[in-house]
This record gives C-alpha cells, structure tokens and sequence, in this order.
C-alpha cells in the first residue's frame, strides 16, 4: 500500500464500510492522509494525484508546528 | 423560540420548507459536498439537507442547517424573510446585559448509548472528504469544550469553540488550536506541565450554542452563560463521562477524549474559510476515550467553499454583533458593525464622531478586541447615517468622503490571520483603515457636506407601489 499524497509504503486499510461491501478506506501513517476506494484515480493513485498537494520529504521538513510546543515554564 | 435539540430545529426548517431530505442513497465523495454547494446557491431560502442515507454508512447527516438568511432568522425565532439588518437589532435587543447561569440534568438522550472501547467513529459518524484535496475527513462543526488547567472551577473560562478537527484514525483526531484561540490558552496551560488537555467534542446541537461557540466573546465569559441569555433560559447541560467537562445535553453525540501534550502530527490540508486550501501543518492530536450518543444520531457537519457557504452565515452576524458591543462599551457613538466579510476580515463601522479623527480612533480600538486583533484587517469606518449592511451605500462613503492622502491608513507589522493567504509571514499582517466619514471639527473640510435625504413620502409610496405590484 503506497500513500497517494506522500508515497510513503507505511499506509493500511483503516476500515471498510460499516453498512454493506461498499468500499475501504486507508490511511497513511506518515502523514495522516486517508482516502477511500470509490474515490477518483486523481486523489487514490499515487501517480495521479495532483503533484501541487503532493507531500515531499522537503514540504514536511518545513512544516510549521501550530502551536509551537510549550516546554515547561519552571 | 427555543429548541433543545437539533432534531427540534430540523422539525421546524422542514414546516417552513426550509429542510429538504434527500431519501436515495448518495456516495460520501463527491455527493455530499455538491449538493451542499449547490443549496447554498439557492441564496436567501437556501436550505438545510438531510442526508437519510450515505453509502456504506449506518447514520443520516444533515449539512447546511444554519446556511441561509432564512435558516439564520428561524433560529432566532424571526419570520424567514426577515433582512440582514433586523436579524442584527433583533440580536442586539437579546444580546445579554445579564447571563443566565445554566442547569445540570442528570440524564439526557446523548447518553443512550455509551462506547468506552474499540471505538470507530466511522460506526457512529457518515465521515466524508470536504473539498477535494483536503488531508481526510473532517468534524467541521462541533462544539469543543475544555477547562483552564489553572482554575479548573472556574466555570466561565471554560471554553466552548468550533475549530477545524481531521479524523485520522478509528479513535484519532488532529486539531487546530490557533495561538490566539481560547482553546489554545488552556492547552498551552496543560502542555507546559506535560499534562494532556481534558476535551468534549459536542456534534449535533440545537442551533444556538452552536452559534455562541462560533462566537469571539471574551475569555472569561461562558458561552453556556450567554446561549442562556440569548434563549432567555437556563442553557441545559449535563457531565461527560469521563472529565468534569459540561457538554451540551440535547446534542446528538459526544466523543471524549485528551489533547495530548508535546506531541504533533501532521494535520490538513484543508479547504478554510478564506475560499482556499490551507496547508498541512504538525498539530495536536486527541486520543478518544469514549463515545457517548443518542440512538441513530445525526451527524451535522458543514461545507466549507469559496464564499459565501455556510460558515459565512454562522459566523456573520455573531462576529458583527460581539465586536460592536465591545466597541460600544467604551465609545456609545458606534452604531452597528458589520463583520460578515470572510470571518470580518473585512470589517464596516458606522459610528457618529465626537471629534475630528474619531473614526479613525474606532478603527484602532476594533483592531485591539478579542476579534479584531488577529482578523480584522481592512476596516471601514462610514457615518451612522450610512447602513453598514447595505453595501451601495458604503461605497457611496467611499467614493464620496475619502481623500485617499488623508483618510487611509496603514498600519504595519499587526498580529494576523494565519490562514489569510496574505498573511506574511503567516500570523503577522498590516492593517488598513480607511475613514470614510464625514470630517467634523477641528477637522476641516473645504465645502460643507449636505447629503441628500429621501423625499417627503417615500415610505408611503413604497406600501403602495408593492401593494400595487400584488406583493
């Protein structure tokens, strides 16, 4: 399983559909992205998904952290 | 009117045709988020949707219960075509002198059925991908409660707010506090002794406390204390399960849990209020530790668009009536302020001026409230005699009563909206102030300024001509 967003191999099956066969959903570990498999190639194919919202090594390293961490104050 | 459950509210959107239920079964991607789109097209009488059922899913969702005028004016009670400017004095006359403390049940339909393990919020909630490049799905209109760590009794801190919320697992979500959020004053509290946050995440409320949640008050004033005020009774609250956290009783589920301390992930993207995707970030996350919910509960959520959706409307007249009591506590001059513009971003005063410069002075003080500090970034300031909500007539100020030379200023280097795309670097903007009223001493203008009045008669010829028109 390769996550479309980030291509990351750390991604599973999160849950399939409560009521019926109707579909899966996934999740990536990495960066959190879920998708479910009635979803357009666009957003479920790593290859396909729109490169501007791709997540690279590089965008995650400059994230920012909101809010920034509150180390103790003592 | 008073309503203590959604399902009460739903009930009377749909005798005023303002609920459509939507009976065949729609795909969670892209059905739910194109039908949400395409009723808040319908403008004024745009209604709410009640999807009964969602493929895959066990429970119905309804979206778009507060996206109209018409909705806005039911959950105050008001006729449904009742305008803009009489839903915001209708306001005003209800908005508290006095809160009204709220009462504790010891039983409530949210807690018909109680899960404490092996959770799945998919079991409960029909989740779904908002806009198409968001992260995941989302929770983008519950009502999230916590404690200041500091004072844990002190019940008005308590805070009751709406902010962005990922699902990003079966029992995890991720949240956005952002710095200048009550929420995030108590987590930074929790966080700075290593201490996880205590939260209650109420989805599915009668329609006022959703409002007041939606709404900048001050940090020590309850939101259960005004959604009591604004409804004229007791506000109805019960315990959660697992915190001393007061939820909402009539609300449809409620899911418990803590924000963990020191510890991020990633979160978004995600389609904001400003009509554009904001970024993934590292934000807190939440582990849930219980669930607790009627019976077939109704999962409400909204859509988020290029505006205006739905948010602009839960969002506008609260907003526009918090930062007006705020500037009228100090300057009783103010006569209505219109903050409707893209979560008051953009920002209309009217006030009558005591001095030369006073308008200017009204601009500043808006930019120093709760509200105003970190959104507000393109103020107005227009006569009394000017409606703020009619936009003709700003512009008519604007084009008739600024020199740009003398009355624009900018302001740099201010607190701003991080999510604003113009926010550089994000948190931090100008601010612009345009003074659109009439000059008054020691101010001086060149030529004495007598507006036009309507002529003698007006209204009565109104009445006739629409009697005559058949309306």
């Amino acid at each position: 399983m390769i996550c479309p967003r980030c291509d990351s191999k750390n991604a599973n099956l999160l849950i399939t559909s409560p009521v019926g066969n109707e579909w899966e959903m996934y999740i990536c570990n990495e960066c959190s992205f879920t998708w479910r498999s009635t979803e357009p190639e666009t957003i479920i194919n790593p290859k396909m998904y729109n490169p501007k919202f791709k997540l690279t090594k590089k965008k995650i390293s400059m994230m920012t952290v909101n809010p920034p961490i509150a180390n103790s104050n003592e | 009117m008073n309503y203590h459950s959604l399902r009460d509210f739903l009930d009377v959107l749909e005798q005023n045709g303002q609920l459509v239920r939507i009976t065949d079964p729609v795909m969670p991607e892209p059905d739910i988020s194109a039908a949400a789109q395409a009723a808040i097209n319908c403008g004024h009488y745009a209604p709410a949707l009640l999807f009964e059922k969602v493929k895959g899913y066990a429970n119905p969702l309804v979206m778009n219960v507060h996206g109209s005028w018409a909705n806005h004016a039911l959950m105050l009670g008001l006729p449904i075509d009742t305008t803009i400017k009489d839903q915001f004095f209708e306001l005003d006359k209800r908005w508290p002198g006095n809160v009204i403390k709220p009462i504790w049940l010891t039983d409530a339909p949210c807690k018909e059925i109680k899960i404490k393990s092996n959770i799945n919020l998919f079991e409960v909630l029909p989740l779904y991908r908002s806009n198409k490049y968001d992260g995941g799905c989302y929770l983008s209109k519950a009502c999230v409660i916590t404690r200041d760590p500091e004072e844990p009794n002190h019940f008005a801190k308590q805070n009751v707010g709406t902010y962005r919320i990922q699902v990003t697992g079966r029992d995890r979500l991720n949240i956005q506090p952002l710095v200048f959020h009550d929420i995030a004053i108590h987590f930074r509290k929790a966080e700075e002794r290593n201490k996880p946050l205590p939260v209650a995440i109420a989805i599915g409320n009668e329609p006022i406390i959703t409002f007041i949640s939606s709404t900048p008050l001050e940090y020590d004033e309850s939101e259960y204390e005004y959604a009591g005020a604004l409804r004229g009774e007791p506000y109805q609250l019960i315990k959660a399960e697992t915190s001393d956290l007061d939820v909402p009783s009539g609300a449809e589920v409620i899911i418990e849990g803590e924000i963990l301390p020191r510890k991020r992930s990633i979160e978004g993207s995600y389609g904001e209020f400003t009509g554009g995707y904001s970024g993934a970030r590292f934000q807190p996350e939440i582990k849930i530790h219980a669930v607790t919910h009627r019976a077939n509960p109704i999962f409400e959520n909204l859509y988020l668009g290029i505006p205006w959706t739905e948010p602009d409307y839960l969002i506008a007249l609260n907003t526009s009536l918090s930062v007006y009591r705020q500037l009228k506590a100090s300057m009783p001059e103010v006569a209505a302020v219109n903050a409707m513009y893209v979560h008051g971003t953009v920002e209309i005063v009217s006030t009558k001026c005591r001095m030369g410069g006073y308008g200017k002075a009204v601009a500043m003080r808006l930019l120093s409230t709760p509200h105003g500090i970190a959104y507000a970034k393109v103020i107005i300031v227009v006569d009394d005699s000017v409606d703020p909500f009619n936009i003709n007539q700003v512009m008519w100020a604007l084009a008739t009563r600024v020199n740009p030379a003398k009355h624009i200023s900018i302001i740099h280097n201010c607190p701003g909206m991080p999510l604003d795309p113009s926010s550089d670097p994000p948190g931090m903007s100008s601010k612009v102030i345009i003074d659109a009223t009439t000059p008054v001493p020691p101010e001086q203008i060149k030529e004495d300024v007598h507006a036009l009045e309507f002529p003698e008669n007006t209204d009565e010829w109104m009445q006739k001509i629409k009697k005559l028109m058949g309306k």
